[in-house]
């Protein structure tokens, strides 16, 4: 098996994870403008758990849904009670906010599991088999195919059907939105919902491979972000694509500099790009418009 | 510039991509005077003063004053030579006092260096005494004497809108720009902040620009009017010929005022 | 409907400026108001020092230190708007480089000249990327700078301890040694307060209303011709100036450092800290070191130490979304509004 197709493999697998965050990410971002910094412990808490209630017997599968349903949940609760009282004037409260929400949700999950970290079923990352040529594990194959089968679902809804039309009616004036009949706030909130369970799934895929603490997937969210700023927030394609990208590129840059050479190629990477790649929207109010 | 300039305009393009918001404009404001510049929404009267300012790019044409060809000049560096303006909404440091944003607008006259500044080496002291005589004077001339250490923010719109105005006027520019103030102020608020900036104007003779809907306070406070319409100049003169000029009427209302009977 | 008529009559004559009194820069404080802080501020200083048992004098120095990084926080973030995830690695850089040059022998003196400037390095070195970014992007650069610093903490075993900490010798600056309860707390005290002097009196510079303004509205910032990257710059630079001294001072007193004291968490503590204390106020920075502190200490000592995040991340949550001004913001308006229905 070729070196280069098995790095490359990894990479694309790696990436198609954080695409499908991604996805979530820009749902939301799209509809109500805001990044969470909590979402990454949205995900946390259905991996956690998940992995909790099946030291007490349950079964995986089932596990696995009530993790999904509790980051539903979640994400869907952080909307309504907090997001929607930030005043729209108050730039950058959203940030300072999601990073409470960061914060308190890891310390309850400590609280309410523990404070260790803990192997996760391995859902298939010990088994391999081969596709294309290539070996790599059935949760890697899962994850991909997943992945392609979201991401196309999710380009089909959005651009063909009228929930499709609705969510990017949302997504370009909310208040005219409303005044054609859309009940913004429940599309808004099912948006976080639904993101929630990409959350979930994706920290499920990322707990089959790693320990699971409380703050595990804070650095697969900074890359998302990383990711979708590279592409472009308020796009479809190329952030998506991005995050395919940024994955290949950390796969290949452990493989050529070795494990340790992840972090670092990672976050210089971010401050290069975020230094260098221009704004393409605008957050703040208008300035100085005609 | 120590005495205020007149602002030439010619040929003025400003266009974003295929959208021409100012087409081969050419327009003199003369200096030491009032012009007036007003027009349907969209016109370009915005674009303008962003050009005059250096907010927006030139695609084509010049702006000069007193022969000073400034279209390539930063904005800071326009600051600097005396032209200020003022915005349609009102950006305050909202949780601060009057004072506290009125003389921050003094940030165009000389000041010492940032070390000088943050140890109070002996510099600092006395800039800062030169600079709160300056925001005395403007902010009891605009009468926000009483609320001089109020936040902003707890004022009502009209002294917000008089704050920035002091903000603007505070370093003495010799061109002021402003850009609908009057918004949002009802009739008497309106009569006031006309004899306000008349009386300003009077004191200081510096050219001033004001972007205005409103026919009477354009009347009142202007001696010069300038009617845009999409992004071409309609009329010019006094405001009251401006007015009347069928064109004008058929921008603002849709159908000239004399053609009604 | 608010009244929208302005204060002054169309037909009055240019007001005589003489007959009016001119303001000053900040309404003038009452005696009684001048004596209060005073009084206060001595007994602040003083208790500690002739009451507390030496646990609580080592807690009051550290307490002191970190005043000092909060109070940089305050100037970046809460007079500039700049929202920095590297204030702790600021204080790191200072700490390491503190230790790195005390375990060599070298003078205090010669350890305060580097840390300065390590921290104008760095500083400026974080300070750069972030000039065109605000909101997330710039959090996530900042971010990412701590990552790396983390990073190169772990990797340089030989010379900083790695992950493992090292231990730092204890500050000792003319007569004051910081193994001694009392001196350690004068050596945390006295630079804090400098640094508090130091802020109050930015407060009344065009620098401090150069940051304002920038933080409010960029637009009118360059209309009123403030140079923004300069200011974002030095604002940087104080942060990380005073942080890398905060830094250093708390090595100096707490005698161990280690990479997890400058993480991404403990820069967020910092963010909790001064949201919470009031991110515009000088009181404000102190009631957040206080924070930082001691409330892990009570958290551990009634059994729950995980209440520290708790409370932490719900603290800053509702303090953003509801008392923008902090702890002190809201005690200044309840003191507004006692006086005003008096």
């Amino acid at each position: 098996m070729d070196g280069l197709t098995q790095v490359l493999a990894g990479g694309v697998t790696q990436g198609c994870l954080y695409a499908l965050m991604l996805l979530g990410v820009l749902v939301v971002f799209q509809v109500s403008k805001v990044m969470s910094f909590a979402y990454g412990q949205v995900g946390m808490v259905a991996a956690l758990t998940a992995w909790a209630v099946t030291t007490v017997g349950v079964p995986v599968a089932l596990a696995l849904v009530i993790g999904a349903a509790a980051a539903v949940l979640l994400n869907g609760a952080i909307d309504v009670v907090a997001i929607r009282r930030i005043p729209t004037d108050r730039v950058g409260l959203d940030l300072v906010v999601t990073l409470g929400l960061f914060l308190l949700i890891a310390a309850v999950m400590q609280q309410l599991v523990d404070s260790n970290s803990h192997s996760f079923p391995a859902l298939g990352a010990d088994t391999q088999t081969t596709v294309l040529g290539a070996r790599i594990s059935v949760n890697d194959a899962a994850v991909v195919a997943l992945a392609v089968v979201v991401v196309t679902g999710a380009w089909l809804v959005l651009s063909r059907t009228s929930l499709g039309t609705n969510l990017r009616a949302c997504a370009e004036d909310a208040d005219i939105a409303a005044s054609t009949g859309i009940d913004v706030r429940a599309l808004r909130t099912g948006t976080w919902a639904v993101a929630g369970l990409l959350a979930a799934v994706v920290a499920v895929a990322v707990a089959s491979r790693v320990a699971v603490d409380a703050f595990y997937m804070t650095s697969v969210l900074v890359k998302v972000f990383i990711a979708g700023m590279i592409g472009g927030l308020d796009r479809f394609w190329p952030p998506l694509l991005a995050a395919v990208g940024l994955g290949v590129y950390e796969s290949l840059a452990v493989a050529t500099f070795g494990a340790d050479a992840g972090v670092p190629a990672v976050f210089l990477l971010i401050i290069v790009v975020l230094s260098v790649v221009p704004k393409r929207f605008v957050l703040d109010t208008s300035e100085a418009r005609a | 510039m120590t005495t205020a300039p007149g602002i030439s305009i010619r040929d003025l393009t400003v266009a974003y991509g295929a959208f021409r918001a100012i087409e081969e404009l050419t327009v003199e404001v003369p200096a030491g005077r009032i012009v007036g510049v007003v027009g349907p929404n969209g016109a370009g009267k915005t674009t303008l003063l962003n050009a005059i300012t250096g907010f927006t790019h030139v695609s084509g044409g010049s702006i000069h004053l007193d022969e000073v060809a400034v279209q390539d000049w930063t904005v800071r560096r326009r600051v600097a030579a005396g032209v200020v303006r003022g915005f349609q909404t009102v950006r305050l440091m909202e949780r601060e006092s009057v004072m506290t944003n009125v003389l921050v607008g003094l940030e165009r006259t000389r000041q010492p260096f940032v070390l000088a500044q943050l140890f109070g080496l002996p510099s600092q002291p006395r800039s800062r005494r030169r600079d709160l005589d300056a925001a005395n004077a403007v902010i009891t001339r605009l009468g926000l004497a009483d609320v001089v250490h109020q936040r902003v923010d707890a004022l009502p719109f009209a002294s917000r809108r008089l704050v920035e105005v002091a903000r603007v006027l505070v370093s003495r520019p010799s061109v002021v720009l402003l850009d609908e103030p009057a918004a949002g102020l009802d009739q008497a608020g309106r009569h006031e902040l006309a004899a306000v900036l008349t009386q300003v104007h009077a004191e200081d003779g510096c050219t001033m620009v004001v972007v205005e809907h409103d026919v009477d306070l354009v009347q009142r406070l202007c001696q010069h009017a300038l009617a845009l319409d999409s992004g071409h100049l309609i009329s010019e003169g006094p405001p009251a010929d401006v007015f009347a000029t069928p064109e004008v009427q058929v921008a603002y209302f849709g159908r000239s005022l004399d053609a009604q009977a | 409907m608010t009244s929208t008529s302005l204060p002054v009559t169309a037909q009055a004559a240019p007001p005589d400026v003489a007959a009016v009194p001119a303001a000053a820069e900040k309404p003038a404080r009452s005696r009684r108001q001048t004596l209060v802080v005073v009084v206060g501020l001595l007994a602040a200083i003083a208790v500690p020092a002739l009451t507390f048992p030496a646990f609580w004098l080592f807690l009051a120095a550290q307490v002191a230190a970190y005043a000092i990084a909060t109070l940089g926080l305050n100037v970046l973030y809460g007079r500039t708007g700049q929202l920095s995830l590297a204030q702790a690695t600021f204080m790191g850089a200072g700490a390491y480089t503190g230790y790195v040059l005390g375990s060599q022998g070298q003078a205090p003196l010669v350890q305060l000249l580097a840390v300065v400037a390590v921290s104008l390095v760095v500083g400026a070195v974080v300070a750069v990327p972030t000039l065109r970014l605000s909101g997330l992007r710039l959090a996530l650069v900042t971010l990412a700078v701590g990552e790396l610093f983390a990073w190169v903490l772990v990797h340089t075993s030989p010379l900083t301890g790695g992950s493992q900490g090292a231990n730092v010798e204890p500050l000792v600056i003319g007569p004051l040694d910081a193994s001694v309860p009392l001196f350690a707390y004068l050596l945390g005290l006295l630079p804090a307060l400098l640094a508090t002097a130091l802020v109050l009196h930015l407060d009344r510079t065009q620098l401090g209303r150069r940051m304002l303004l920038v933080r409010d509205s960029e637009l009118a910032a360059r209309a009123t011709g403030v140079p923004i990257i300069q200011t974002k710059i030095v604002s940087f630079l104080l942060a990380s100036v005073f942080a890398g001294i905060a830094g250093w001072l708390y090595g100096g007193i707490n005698g161990f450092v280690s990479p997890p004291d400058f993480n991404l968490f403990a820069s967020v503590y910092l963010l909790v800290a001064v949201v919470i204390g009031g991110a515009r106020s000088v009181l404000g920075a102190w009631v957040g070191a206080a924070y930082i502190v001691v409330l892990p200490q009570v958290f551990t000592a009634l059994g729950i130490p995980n209440l520290y995040a708790l409370v932490g991340g719900a603290l800053l949550a509702l303090v953003a979304l509801l008392a923008p001004d902090g702890l002190v913001g809201l005690a200044r308006s309840a003191v507004g509004r006692r006086r005003r229905t008096a």
